[in-house]
């Protein structure tokens, strides 16, 4: 398709197990307009956030004047359930530091993912043994029904189990 | 060694003079996903969205693909955009859709500003796109609060006689009072979609004693709660449930509506000037996928937690987690002898009583609450499940 391109961006985040009490997610940002990297230092097994480090090398306009001052409000928050509304809460939904705040939240879900990555691991091969697995994981932890299409009504991941009361 | 990555691409082009072409894709070491969203540059709202998975962890996980129209029309300069595509496009679709489209998004809106930049040229050849794109900034804007952050509202008025004239609570027999500490109601909180007067109605049917009221950063007022004393004739308390960050906090006796996120210890002081009692909810609630116990958090460490020195009880029995979860902060509870409570968390009527709190003295009123949980004469119970309910 013959179209004339405006922009173009390049996020990747990335989590080292730093040591036996510290993992570290990193979010490296490049497009057109911005060059960044935030990163946060979380500690086992509390997924508390103990630091949090950031570099703004480029960016046009409007900008987090001080990117780190406002992130550092995020130290102490642990990785969990409701993060986002805390750090959004914390660090501000004003345009020049919305990108800082949303770079820590993909840090964050780097941590977790990088969690559900190990578990997901334990899961066996073949479409029906997985539909089990999953079945049983749904039967554990209620909150998967419906959580999105894939354990929504219907689907064979949730047949024969009763919506959560 | 990495342990996990995720990369994101998304490139914008103009497809012609009204349209931008949107393309994004996400790759990480567990999903494969891609998206294309057609933006109207007028209104910047999605005309088109299609997706595709690549690879993904459950055979059903395709099905995500058709609920992405629900993301039809959305405009992306909309203060509640992001919102509406974690809780419609995240829920009914995907997440992992829902951050690669709030990616995609996200990468429209600055294209469309180096195209407002280009137009803006054409009278001023010379205008650098640093200093647009500042001078865009620093238009005057509404004098709007910094969203997000905690504001301390005026108090609403001191609780006013009425209360008195409540009608009587049934007293705490040899089976104690039991009062499901924790509900939410539609529409003081958005994420409820059960009315109030349809929760007390289920809660007398199930023979509860009481229902505390715990909405969002929401205060009912005195004269609220007494209407609906007097309509149902039941206990009805207020209470609130605040984000802190540390986590939600239920608070009884505080006035003050609290807006946005407030520093725990802050909370605390708030709470501690009005007399007035907190509970941490639902401490110990892991994701998706994965608990607490996967991260090797165990009871004994989660006890040195410094949130809980400021609160004076622990939710135990929430209806909104897992049997492992309510467990392990039930051990949590009772190491640092902290009392410990029960509460649905209720978002729909049905839930209701699914947990509550056995009080063993007469609780009236809020102060009655109050004394009771700091004194920890109180025990949380699986109140549906013991009367045969589930």
């Amino acid at each position: 398709m013959a179209e004339r391109p405006i922009f173009s961006r390049n996020r990747c985040t990335s989590v080292l197990k730093v040591d036996d009490r510290t993992m570290r997610s990193t979010c490296r940002l490049q497009d057109t307009l911005t060059d960044a990297e935030v990163e946060i230092d979380v500690r086992l097994p509390d997924l508390e956030i103990v630091a949090v480090r950031s570099g703004f090398k480029r960016t046009m306009g409007d900008v987090c004047r001080e990117p780190n001052e406002a992130l550092q409000k995020v130290i102490g928050v642990r990785v969990g359930p409701g993060m986002l509304k805390i750090i959004k809460g914390l660090v501000g939904e004003s345009s020049d530091c919305g990108q800082a705040a949303f770079m820590v939240e993909e840090c964050c879900h780097g941590i977790i993912l990088s969690f559900t990555k190990e578990t997901l691991m334990q899961a066996p091969l073949g479409e029906e043994l997985t539909a089990d697995h999953y079945g049983e994981m749904v039967r554990k932890n209620i909150r998967l029904y419906n959580r999105c299409a894939a354990f929504a009504p219907g689907s064979s991941m949730v047949e024969g189990i009763e919506p959560p009361q | 060694m990495l342990s996990f990555e995720r990369n994101k691409l998304v490139h914008v082009g103009r497809k012609d003079e009204a349209t931008l072409h949107v393309r994004g894709v996400l790759s990480d070491d567990i999903y494969s996903l891609e998206i294309e969203i057609e933006v109207g540059l007028a209104d910047l709202a999605i005309d088109r969205i299609e997706g595709k998975w690549h690879r993904w962890t459950t055979p059903e996980c395709p099905r995500a693909d058709a609920f992405l129209r629900e993301a039809l029309g959305f405009r992306l300069e909309d203060a509640d955009f992001s919102q509406k595509v974690h809780k419609i496009v995240g829920r009914k679709s995907c997440r992992h859709y829902a951050n690669l489209l709030l990616e995609c998004a996200h990468s429209a809106k600055e294209a469309s500003r180096l195209l407002a930049w280009e137009a803006a040229k054409a009278d001023e050849a010379d205008l650098k796109l640093d200093a647009f794109l500042k001078g865009r900034a620093e238009a005057p804007r509404s004098a709007a609060r910094e969203p997000g952050r905690a504001e301390a509202g005026e108090a609403p008025p001191k609780p006013s006689a009425l209360e008195s004239k409540a009608p009587s609570p049934r007293p705490a027999s040899g089976n104690g009072q039991v009062i499901d500490l924790h509900v939410h109601t539609h529409p003081a909180s958005s994420c409820s979609s059960a009315p109030v007067d349809e929760v007390i109605q289920e809660a007398r049917r199930i023979g509860l004693d009481g229902i505390c009221l715990t909405d969002h950063n929401h205060v009912w007022a005195p004269d609220q709660a007494e209407a609906l004393r007097q309509r149902h004739g039941f206990l009805v308390l207020r209470g609130n449930e605040i984000t802190t960050e540390q986590g939600d906090m239920l608070v009884f006796g505080l006035e003050k509506d609290i807006k946005g996120i407030i520093l725990q210890r802050k909370l605390r002081q708030e709470v501690d000037a009005a007399g007035g009692c907190m509970i941490v909810a639902h401490p110990f609630r892991g994701f998706l996928v994965f608990g607490v116990g996967e991260t090797g958090l165990t009871p004994e460490q989660a006890m040195d937690r410094p949130l809980l020195k400021l609160v004076d009880a622990i939710e135990i029995m929430n209806g909104k987690v897992t049997v492992q979860e309510n467990e392990f902060a039930a051990k949590v509870a009772a190491g640092i002898h902290l009392p410990a409570t029960g509460g649905s968390d209720a978002h729909e009527v049905v839930e209701v009583g699914k947990y509550a709190t056995r009080f063993f003295d007469t609780i009236r009123n809020e102060q009655d609450l109050i004394a009771a949980l700091k004194s920890g004469a109180c025990q949380a119970v699986a109140y549906r499940k013991e009367k045969g309910l589930t």
